[in-house]
């Protein structure tokens, strides 16, 4: 059993020293996503973090700030942002690619957090489906054998794997090019062959990145369009990450990722460009609230607010004390770690015992 | 379990459709399958191949040892013929009734009834006293009319058993049943043959002209040639046979004779045969087992009368000589071989005949002979494995480099399968099965090629050369060797493959959220420990061979330990370390090429590309290959040099002689000429020795080369001071000397090593070491004065005693000669050298022992009787007379005493026996034996003594003569022919006789020297010959196949080179291929295609150049390693094989520069090959595609 447990985090069951420690304390945020599944939800994440650990200099990256999102049932959702807002990262970690470092995702209605490696590729492949960039087809293997591939996977047998293939591939056009290798088709043939890899399981979620952004415009049309379709005729979910307007667009809500952070939620039917005027902020579980730096610009900056006014979704912020430097006297680095009272020894920023980071205190 | 049946279920189900998928992306992905494909084709091809080696190696020698062997078992009864026991016939129809049922079975090819050697009854051990009882029938003597025959030979009979228990030491007679003349017997019989010397006939012609067949060692002391009618052949049978004191005269019909172990007593009754003819002459087998009789007489046994045979078979002379069907006989390796004979061997026990009337004990000969085989081809094999490590090593590492790459590559394809929802176990599945699918190819390419491979390997006669086996070598590998085979390149592909991918999938999914796993860091410390120590093995037999043979490493077990070890100390430790500077060499090449107009533009570019881990390793694998092709290409040439200059040595020239009498030049070569029935040109030559005196009064003797010595002795720079063989040739030739190291040290000369003057160098004229010496010969004049009458002088009365000598041996240097069981009876032997020789139980009796140094000289046993001397005193110290027999030994000055000789168990020349209270002190007899008498005068004799001198220049070090091969070549001096000439005048210089000839022979190919040899050797006027090719045919097998290893080493040049070439090309297009988007990078800033090519091309190739200078300087230090390696091997034989002999040819290096340049060629041609094609095919590439890339 604890051997499954292992194979969640380490993916081939690798004994570690503190998987005990994580056993507890997935056990513990399992309870409490216990209490906010979404039976309604196909997908739901809630308080994502995820920070890549590095060893370059300007040391780890925080990828994700706490996210929380929810995708219903036969829901469209777009996920806008510039590169490097962790759009990619968040991808990863929804479709269960990749564990996050904090936070728990939700799919189906099951807490993925203590599942085993094992069972997540289960409930994945009953669930989700991925469509990336380019297609990302198996370069040696033909279309036919792409599409059938995750059934493979599910020890479907070859040939009705291969039948039910054929069909799909059919359905999307492509019988002519049954037998074409990656590398022979054409960018919106890829797409298709990728979407038709994407559909064969059935799946209630699509999470697709950028589908069309290798793609000229009429093919991205005609792969919307395909998208669409599904959506429409088969109620699949959506979650598509993209820069396009005409892919948010089809969407009906999308998220502005910023520094692994939602800043704004916009409603059904908007075109990218209207994301300014029509933008809604969003306070997620534990209060916190992003500005989008546009509208942090417009208020002044970074700095003390004073909330003058809250009430019935309404607040109005006030910049306090304008003129006051925040920072009195010179400062130093904390000796000790207020945390576990470790005494630093050298200049590290983060405590090596606990990994609070190391206040600044007032010197003398 | 049910699941488990449906998994197992299922994966059946999709095998052929995982087998087309894993198939498909294996071939459409070429590059990373090569790469594995290389890995585990190489790692198959060199192991199965060194197992497949040992096996051919072990069936070689089968082979070999069955060729020795003319009947492979022996029937006999179970119990021995006597009166009252039972299970035996006399009946020869019964018997050969018994041969034609073995015959019938599957496992004998032919038999044939045979009287000859007794039964043992028993199995054949050390133990067994029976094997001791067991006397073949013994040669008593034969009368021939034929004149010029010389069958009455008193030791002529005599024959040493080598093998086995020696029961008695004489040539025996075996009559062999009809069937032995058609068929296979008579197959392997008539092989040995020798080629113009007869035929062996069928049994009708055999019976009909009552033929005989004689091996060459008989034929060539007797004279006797094909045709030759034999009057009467007598030969004796063992009736019975007693412990000492168990039988006495009256017991025996016959004549008791001896046996040599225990003193057993055998009655020996003698049977004749009259009227039969010489019908051919051949060659003696190396005698191989102790159970037949080694090389006798032949003939059948029809000739012999019904009452013959009947006493032949009642006294226990009849066995069954069988074959058996050798195809049969399973060849794969010996103790397969001894497994199938067992079980023939027990089936055979069990063998009743004739109604059960006659029961048989089964005597195995193969097994026997081939018992010892097993030790020693272990040890071969061995040193043949240690020899292979660096190749296995090689390929290992490649696979594993290979897989690693190939695991690499996959990691895009791995992530779509998993955001497809591939589970890891079925990526690991699939990473496996298609792994699984390239080893399997692979590891059955190697394996049979190498099975192809290893006939050729053996086959190989020297480095890079080969000549067809005259064995037919099929090796084949047990069901365990393949599935080790199997073990250590699939499955370790597996295991590896397994361990590879389960970490590279934990690395993906854990991306972000574990640390990336920091490389480890190399253990430098440890490269260099092994490095370190590796030089310092290397660097000591450099030393031991630039200087006088002392390394740096001075404690012997030290020295072996690093011997041993540090060759792949070195080679691993110097591969890893290199391969760093290796892997540096843009930097170091730019340092070249900074300031060219070829880099300006690109310089910048150069500078920042770092050394990534593809490149390193690509720098260890050219390291790696590089140093195996440069240490098997040293290493083997060397290796073939120094089997054919071994043979050189021992030869001098094409073949050497030893005549039966001295002759001349003249007469050897017209005698040769005669013999041969070809066309050639014949030049003789021999190396005399002559005793000489420094100026300081040192006696010391010299060599003479004579001038014919250039032409016809095979020299190499190792035998001459200096390197230049002609110098040294015109530098004798104009008067110069040259000394051994001893020598020169005891005449104060340069070159003795005493004040490190080890360099080996010709000294001018005009060189201070070289000065002129004088040297004196004392030629002793005996001179007869007083008491003769007048009419009547003592020098006329010993001129006529010479006139009444058979042989003339006189003027001769037979100094530590060999002329051990001759007969000298009547030879004149004055002035002759026999100081040192070797004259054992050589008969001597009424010869003339005039003016002869005897001081050394071996005389045990000899026979002196009544033998005359006339000798100064001093020249018979130390010579040893143990046993011999002086009686009437007359001495014409009476000044000379037997006291400075060795005298046990002598017979004095007053007939008394020495001992203790006599100890010969009468001396010699004064009384002038029978043939003197008529014709004595007495007279008092004086020896005058006139010096004869010459001066010459001493020109540096010699180490030998070729032919004339001898230790003591370092207390000599070697002379040239003038200088002889001086001293000894030209008259005895032109007429000079010797008993060994160096010959070199024009006009004749290799095999037709080999049969020219059969035929001097056959001569009766030669008492043998050594050719060239066999004695190099001989190191061959002797020494090549052990030590030489020239085939492996070829092997390992072939397969470093192939992995060379091929390692490049694969792991060259992985690396490009991981530097595509640097290039597509290059080219979006605008670099142009050009400047990228350049780029590229200079990047590599100073990576791969610069690791394939340091791949051959490391193969270099590798190749004098491994000399220490040889050496100690060698020194291990020596003690196993008791041989002792230590090799007189230094091992010096040969450094076949053009055989390195050429792989190091082909390497570089295939790199700018590769690396041209690749870099045009990433420069085709969509910038944009490469660039977005994953």
């Amino acid at each position: 059993m604890s051997e499954e447990l292992f194979e969640h985090t380490t993916g081939q069951g690798k004994e570690d020293e503190d998987s005990k420690k994580q056993i507890e304390a997935a056990q513990f945020s399992e309870k409490i996503y216990d209490k906010k599944i979404d039976s309604n939800a196909i997908l739901q994440a809630i308080a994502l973090y995820h920070v890549y650990q590095s060893t370059a200099e300007d040391g780890n990256v925080v990828a994700l700030r706490g996210l929380n999102v929810k995708v219903k049932n036969g829901e469209a959702v777009a996920i806008v942002g510039p590169s490097g807002s962790g759009k990619s990262t968040l991808l990863k970690c929804l479709g269960v690619l990749m564990k996050p470092s904090a936070g728990g995702v939700i799919l189906n209605g099951i807490p993925t957090t203590r599942k085993t490696g094992l069972e997540l590729v289960k409930m994945r492949q009953e669930t989700v489906s991925f469509i990336f960039q380019e297609g990302n087809l198996l370069p040696d293997l033909s279309a036919l054998d792409n599409v059938a591939q995750p059934l493979r996977h599910r020890d479907v047998s070859p040939y009705e794997a291969r039948d039910k293939a054929r069909e799909l591939l059919i359905e999307l056009g492509l019988e002519e090019r049954l037998h074409g290798l990656p590398e022979t088709l054409s960018g919106g043939e890829q797409q298709r062959v990728a979407i038709a890899r994407a559909l064969i399981t059935n799946p209630k979620l699509i999470l697709a990145d950028e589908p069309t952004g290798a793609l000229d415009p009429i093919t991205s049309r005609e792969v919307l369009d395909l998208f669409r379709k599904l959506h429409k005729e088969r109620g699949v979910a959506f979650l598509i990450v993209t820069h396009s307007d005409e892919v948010a667009a089809f969407c009906d809500r999308s998220l502005e990722l910023r520094d692994g952070r939602f800043v704004a939620e916009h409603g059904t039917n908007l075109d990218i460009d209207d994301l300014e005027g029509s933008r809604e902020l969003i306070v997620d579980e534990l209060g916190m609230v992003s500005f989008p730096p546009d509208v942090l610009m417009k208020i002044g900056g970074s700095g003390r607010y004073e909330i003058e006014k809250a009430d019935n979704g309404e607040i109005t912020l006030v910049a306090a004390e304008k003129n006051k430097s925040l920072i009195k006297g010179k400062k130093k680095l904390a000796d000790k770690c207020p945390a576990c009272k470790h005494k630093y020894k050298d200049k590290s920023q983060l405590c090596p015992e606990c990994g609070s980071s190391r206040p600044m205190i007032k010197s003398n | 379990m049910r699941n488990r049946i449906t998994k197992w279920k299922n994966r059946f189900r999709d095998l052929p459709d995982n087998l087309r998928i894993a198939g498909l992306s294996s071939w459409r992905d070429k590059e990373r399958g090569l790469a594995v494909f290389a890995g585990v084709f190489l790692a198959s091809l060199v192991i199965t191949l060194v197992l497949v080696y040992g096996v051919g190696l072990s069936q070689a020698f089968l082979e070999e040892s069955l060729e020795q062997t003319v009947f492979d078992s022996k029937i006999e009864f179970k119990n021995a013929p006597t009166q009252g026991s039972t299970g035996w016939t006399n009946d020869t129809t019964i018997l050969q009734n018994m041969c034609d049922e073995v015959t019938l079975k599957e496992e004998f090819s032919d038999c044939t009834v045979i009287l000859g050697k007794s039964g043992i009854h028993s199995e054949l051990s050390f133990s067994n006293d029976a094997a001791f009882y067991a006397s073949p029938l013994f040669l008593k003597q034969i009368e021939s009319s034929d004149n010029g025959r010389n069958w009455n030979q008193e030791d002529l009979w005599e024959y040493e058993y080598t093998t086995g228990p020696p029961v008695v030491n004489i040539r025996a007679i075996s009559f062999l049943g009809p069937e032995a003349f058609d068929g296979e017997i008579s197959e392997r019989l008539s092989k040995n043959i020798i080629y113009e010397m007869g035929e062996w006939k069928t049994h009708e012609e055999v019976h009909a002209e009552r033929g005989i067949y004689i091996p060459l060692d008989i034929a060539s002391t007797t004279g006797a040639e094909v045709g030759d009618k034999i009057d009467h052949i007598t030969f004796t049978y063992t009736s019975e046979r007693s412990l000492p004191g168990g039988m006495s005269d009256e017991d025996c019909a016959g004549e008791i004779i001896e046996g040599e172990e225990f003193r057993l007593l055998y009655c020996q009754i003698p049977l004749t045969l009259d009227n039969v003819t010489i019908l051919g002459i051949y060659e003696p087998w190396p005698q191989g087992n102790p159970v037949l009789a080694a090389n006798p007489i032949y003939t059948t046994w029809t000739i012999l009368d019904e009452n013959q045979q009947t006493t032949l078979i009642d006294n226990d002379h009849v066995y069954l000589g069988v074959t058996v069907d050798r195809t049969l006989l399973p060849t794969s390796s010996i103790s397969a071989a001894e497994d199938w004979l067992e079980i023939v061997a027990n089936d055979m026990q069990k063998q009743t005949y004739d109604d059960g009337n006659v029961k048989i004990f089964y005597v195995d000969i193969i097994s026997s002979s081939i018992l010892w085989l097993e030790f020693f081809l272990g040890f071969v094999q061995v040193f043949d494995y240690i020899l292979m490590i660096p190749v296995v090593i090689l390929s290992l590492y490649l696979l594993i480099y290979g897989l690693e790459l190939s695991l690499e590559q996959r990691r895009r394809e791995i992530s779509i399968h998993r955001a497809i929802g591939a589970t890891a176990e079925k990526l690991k599945g699939m990473v496996l099965f298609e792994l699984f699918i390239i080893s399997t190819v692979a590891w059955l390419g190697g394996y049979l090629l190498a099975l192809v491979a290893v006939p050729f390997v053996l086959s190989s006669v020297g480095f890079m050369e080969f000549e067809a086996l005259e064995i037919d070598v099929n090796p084949s590998l047990s069901f365990g060797a393949t599935f080790f085979t199997i073990l250590t390149t699939l499955g370790l592909a597996l295991i590896f493959g397994n361990s590879r991918t389960k970490s590279f999938l934990e690395m993906e999914i854990d991306e972000g959220v574990r640390k990336t796993k920091e490389a480890g860091k190399p253990r430098v410390w440890l490269h260099w420990t092994m490095f370190v120590i590796g030089a310092i093995g290397a660097f000591d037999t450099w030393q031991e061979l630039n200087t006088t043979g002392e390394g740096i490493i001075t404690n012997w077990f030290v020295g072996g330990l690093i011997n041993i070890f540090g060759p792949f100390l070195l080679w691993i430790g110097g591969a890893l370390l290199l391969s760093r500077l290796g892997a540096a060499g843009p930097s170091i090449m730019l340092k070249f090429f900074r300031k060219t107009p070829l880099l300006s533009d690109v310089k910048r570019g150069l500078e920042s590309t770092g050394t990534s881990e593809s490149t390193g390793r690509l720098a260890t694998i050219m390291l790696l290959t590089l140093s195996i092709v440069t240490l098997a290409a040293v290493q083997g040439y060397t290796g073939s040099l120094v089997d054919e200059r071994t043979a050189d040595l021992e030869i001098g020239s094409d073949i050497k002689v030893y005549a039966v009498e001295p002759m001349t030049s003249i007469e050897v070569e017209q005698a040769i000429t005669n013999i041969s029935s070809k066309d050639i040109t014949v030049n003789a030559v021999n190396v005399p020795i002559i005793p000489l005196i420094s100026e300081d009064g040192t006696d010391v003797n010299a060599y003479v080369l004579m001038n014919e010595s250039t032409e016809i002795l095979k020299w190499f720079p190792q035998a001459i001071p200096g390197d230049d063989i002609s110098e040294a040739m015109i530098a004798y030739k104009g008067g110069g000397f040259t000394a051994g190291s001893d020598i020169a040290f005891t005449l104060d000369l340069w070159g003795s090593g005493r004040y490190g003057d080890s360099e080996d160098i010709l000294l001018k004229e005009s060189n201070k070491d070289s000065g002129n010496l004088t040297f004196t010969w004392e030629e002793t004049i005996v001179t007869f004065t007083g008491e003769g009458n007048e009419d009547q002088d003592p020098i006329m009365a010993l001129i006529l005693y010479t006139g009444l000598m058979e042989k003339n041996w006189s003027n001769l240097d037979l100094s530590n000669q060999d002329l051990s069981n001759r007969n000298f009876t009547h030879t004149d032997f004055s002035n002759t050298n026999l100081s040192g020789a070797d004259l054992t139980n050589s008969d001597l009796s009424e010869s003339i022992l005039f003016n002869v140094d005897l001081r050394g000289a071996n005389l045990a046993g000899a026979n002196l009787n009544n033998a005359i001397f006339v000798i100064q005193p001093q020249n018979i110290i130390d010579a040893n007379f143990t046993n011999a027999n002086l009686s009437g030994a007359f001495e014409y000055t009476g000044i000379v005493n037997l006291s400075s000789a060795e005298l046990n168990g002598v017979t004095c020349p007053d007939g008394t026996i020495q001992n203790n209270d006599n100890n010969c002190s009468a001396g010699f007899s004064a009384i002038p034996p029978p043939l003197l008498a008529p014709i004595f005068i007495p007279a008092s004799i004086e020896f005058e003594v006139i010096p004869h001198e010459t001066s010459i220049r001493y020109i540096g070090v010699h180490e030998f003569i070729p032919g004339v091969a001898t230790n003591d070549m370092n207390s000599y001096l070697v002379i040239n022919e003038q200088a002889y000439r001086d001293l000894r005048g030209n008259q005895f210089v032109d007429s000079e006789t010797a008993t060994t000839w160096i010959v070199e022979i024009d006009g004749l190919n290799n095999d037709e020297l080999q049969v020219l040899n059969l035929l001097i050797a056959a001569d009766s006027r030669f008492e043998g010959a050594n050719d060239w090719e066999t004695s190099h045919e001989n190191v061959e097998r002797n020494g090549g196949i052990i030590f030489g290893t020239q085939g492996l080493f070829t092997l390992q040049y072939l397969v470093a080179s192939i992995a060379a070439i091929a390692s490049s090309f694969v792991f060259l297009s992985l690396v490009l291929n991981q530097k595509k988007k640097e290039l597509a990078i290059l080219q979006a800033i605008g670099a142009s295609p050009n400047q990228i090519i350049r780029l590229v091309l200079f990047e590599i190739l100073s990576i791969v150049f610069v690791s394939m200078i340091l791949g051959v300087i490391l193969g270099i230090g590798l190749a004098l390693s491994f000399n220490g390696l040889f050496n100690i091997f060698g020194f291990l034989f020596q003690l196993f094989s008791g041989t002792g002999e230590t090799s007189v040819i230094t091992r010096v290096l040969q450094w076949p520069w053009w055989v390195i340049i050429k792989v190091t060629l082909g390497v570089l041609s295939v790199v700018v090959l590769a690396l041209i094609m690749t870099t045009r095919r990433a420069l085709r590439a969509d910038l944009a595609v490469v660039l977005k890339g994953e």
